[in-house]
């Protein structure tokens, strides 16, 4: 249970302040250790009942005008699957970038007069860089090969009598560092019988700045959202509190805190929260249900395993979490901006 | 109990309500305050409550300058007071018995402890087989006797009351009047705003008259 964020002393919290006292009771019913204690425990009960009262009053409310309440935690839901959305598919580009790590290679393409014995004896020469981790050697035959094959023209290219490809080498470096795999680069220009190095490390670095730059917009839209949920809470419990005008005069007339107003509608608030989070919880699941069947087909057409992220149980408790949070922020602040220009007549 | 010390009080900047107001009233004393509507009978006991601020002068209610508590005591203060508003302010969408209820639900009163005690106040109404009506199924005279028990549900030690017999016929008015009495004979002090000049001068209690909002009489029963 929360308390409001506030000094003041709420409806039946113990406080230590005293408002001038217009004695009923003779003092000394007031004094004494003993009293003073059950005093503050059965404030502390009193103040434990109001949150129950409230807790529960405030959900009856939400239930008994179902559709309008569903209607505020839709909007609050959907504010908060797309940041979420996006930041789970990200999530899972983390994912994909260590195996795009694993496949970062060059590749050296040799002169076409070096020979087999000449090429293994480079290839020996680069295993020995302690930048290579492993090599492949690709003759111009496998190579032949492996580019019919990926083009399904096996006809077509049977047909030249010279195989103009040259022989390659397939390297795998230890690091993938990108200067790191720069400069083996060079190193390995410099080797003879080497025609040309590619590294084919751009499209790597573009996928990471836009793995950043995703991680950054979908920052930038969960706060964005985030008011957005204020708002719309904040808004729905600014019509409440109007509605509710009248009590209020009536209750803080006859000496109701400013917590204690407060109470019922930060509880809306958090059940709105609550609400919307559990609909984004919905929604994300029923998105992922929608979209895996497609998206694995696409993964596998690419060689890749991918499956789209679900949400886990931390995940959800923090969208949870935040959620209600929000909606309870909402409440707040709309009630407290509220309370202030009401003023019991 | 309550001071008035050259106390007055402007709405707007230039409508003088109250004026030049100096009196006492004593712990345990009964009081009606009469005038022509208008006078400032209302207003007076808004400062009381401390609805309003003076504009000038002091409210010394228990030995406090009230004008000077916090506005987070104000509440603590308020509860010490019990009042029965010219017009009702009963809370329509619940029952009679959560309206009389709701002073002992703001303070956090044990339920079972609230529940015997509001019966008790309706009772002393004669509203208790009412309780779980609505106030809008009940009449002028009857709501204003929930307003009552409300108002002394919580057993305040200042017992204020704007026209409580204002819809009620002459016998229910004698019979709020009593039930006004035996408040103040257990020592609750009393202060009543009315306009039944017949009722009041019969109950033989100390009076103050005021007109244009300034006090032009204070009458002390013999
Ligand atoms: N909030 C306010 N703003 C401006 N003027 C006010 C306000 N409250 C009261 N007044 C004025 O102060 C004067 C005294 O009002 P008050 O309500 O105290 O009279 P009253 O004696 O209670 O009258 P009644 O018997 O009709 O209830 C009236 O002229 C009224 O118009
Ligand atoms: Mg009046």
């Amino acid at each position: 249970m929360k308390r409001a964020a506030t000094p003041r002393p709420t409806g039946a919290a113990p406080s230590k302040r005293h408002a001038a006292k217009v004695p009923a009771e003779p003092p000394a019913a007031r004094s004494g250790a003993r009293s003073q204690q059950t005093r503050f425990s059965s404030r502390l009960r009193a103040w434990g009942r109001h949150h129950r009262a409230m807790a529960l009053d405030s959900l009856y409310r939400l239930i008994r005008h179902p559709m309008g309440n569903l209607l505020t935690m839709l909007a609050i839901a959907i504010a908060l699957v797309l940041p979420a959305a996006l930041w789970l598919t990200l999530d899972s580009a983390k994912l994909l970038d260590a195996e795009l790590d694993e496949s970062a290679t060059l590749t050296i393409y040799l002169e076409l007069s070096v020979d087999a014995s000449q090429a293994t004896r480079i290839e020996e020469a680069v295993v020995a860089d302690e930048d290579v981790a492993q090599t492949r050697l690709i003759t111009p035959e496998q190579g032949m090969a492996e580019f019919q094959q990926s083009l399904g023209l096996d006809d077509t290219l049977a047909g030249l009598e010279d195989n103009p490809l040259p022989t390659s080498i397939v390297i795998y470096p230890q690091s993938v560092e990108p200067t790191a795999i720069k400069q083996l680069a060079v190193r390995l220009e410099t080797f003879s019988g080497v025609d040309e190095v590619r590294v084919d490390l751009a499209w790597v670095e573009r996928l990471r700045h836009l793995a950043d730059l995703g991680r950054r917009v979908a920052l930038a839209l969960g706060v964005l959202f985030g008011f957005g949920v204020l708002l719309v809470v904040g808004n729905t419990i600014r019509l409440a509190v109007e509605s509710r005008r009248r009590e209020i005069e009536v209750v803080m007339l006859i000496g109701a805190t400013h917590a204690f107003v407060r109470r019922p509608f930060l509880y809306s608030g958090a059940w709105y929260g609550v609400g919307g989070g559990l609909l984004a919880l919905g929604l994300l699941g029923l998105g992922n249900h929608w979209l895996a069947m497609p998206v694995a087909a696409l993964a596998a057409s690419y060689g890749a395993n991918f499956v789209l992220p679900q949400l886990d149980v931390t995940g959800s408790t923090i969208l949870l979490s935040c959620s209600t949070l929000l909606g309870w922020l909402g409440a707040w602040l709309a009630v407290t901006r509220h309370l202030a220009s009401i003023r019991p007549r | 109990m309550i001071a008035f010390e050259h106390v007055g009080k402007r709405y707007g900047g230039r409508f003088e309500a109250l004026a030049h107001l100096n009196f006492r009233v004593a712990r345990g004393e009964m009081v009606f305050l009469t005038g022509h509507s208008g006078a400032g009978k209302s207003s007076l006991l808004r400062l009381i409550m401390r609805l309003e601020k003076p504009s000038r002068g002091r409210v010394v209610v228990a030995g406090h300058d009230i004008a000077q508590l916090h506005a987070s005591q104000v509440p603590f203060y308020r509860r010490q007071i019990g009042v029965v508003f010219q017009d009702h302010q009963l809370l329509f969408d619940r029952s009679v018995f959560r309206n009389v209820s709701l002073p002992l639900e703001i303070q956090g009163l044990e339920p079972r402890e609230a529940a015997r005690r509001v019966r008790a106040a309706l009772d002393k109404v004669g509203l208790l087989y009412r309780e779980k009506a609505l106030p809008m199924e009940l009449s002028g005279g009857e709501q204003q006797r929930v307003g009552i028990a409300r108002a002394v549900v919580n057993k305040p030690a200042l017992l204020l009351a704007d026209e409580p017999t204002g819809n009620l016929d002459p016998q229910l008015s004698a019979d709020i009047m009593a039930l006004f009495e035996d408040f103040n004979r257990i020592g609750t002090t009393v202060m009543i705003a009315s306009h039944d000049l017949a009722l009041i001068a019969r109950l033989r209690h100390r009076i103050l008259r005021l007109r244009d909002g300034r006090l032009v009489a204070d009458e002390r029963a013999v």
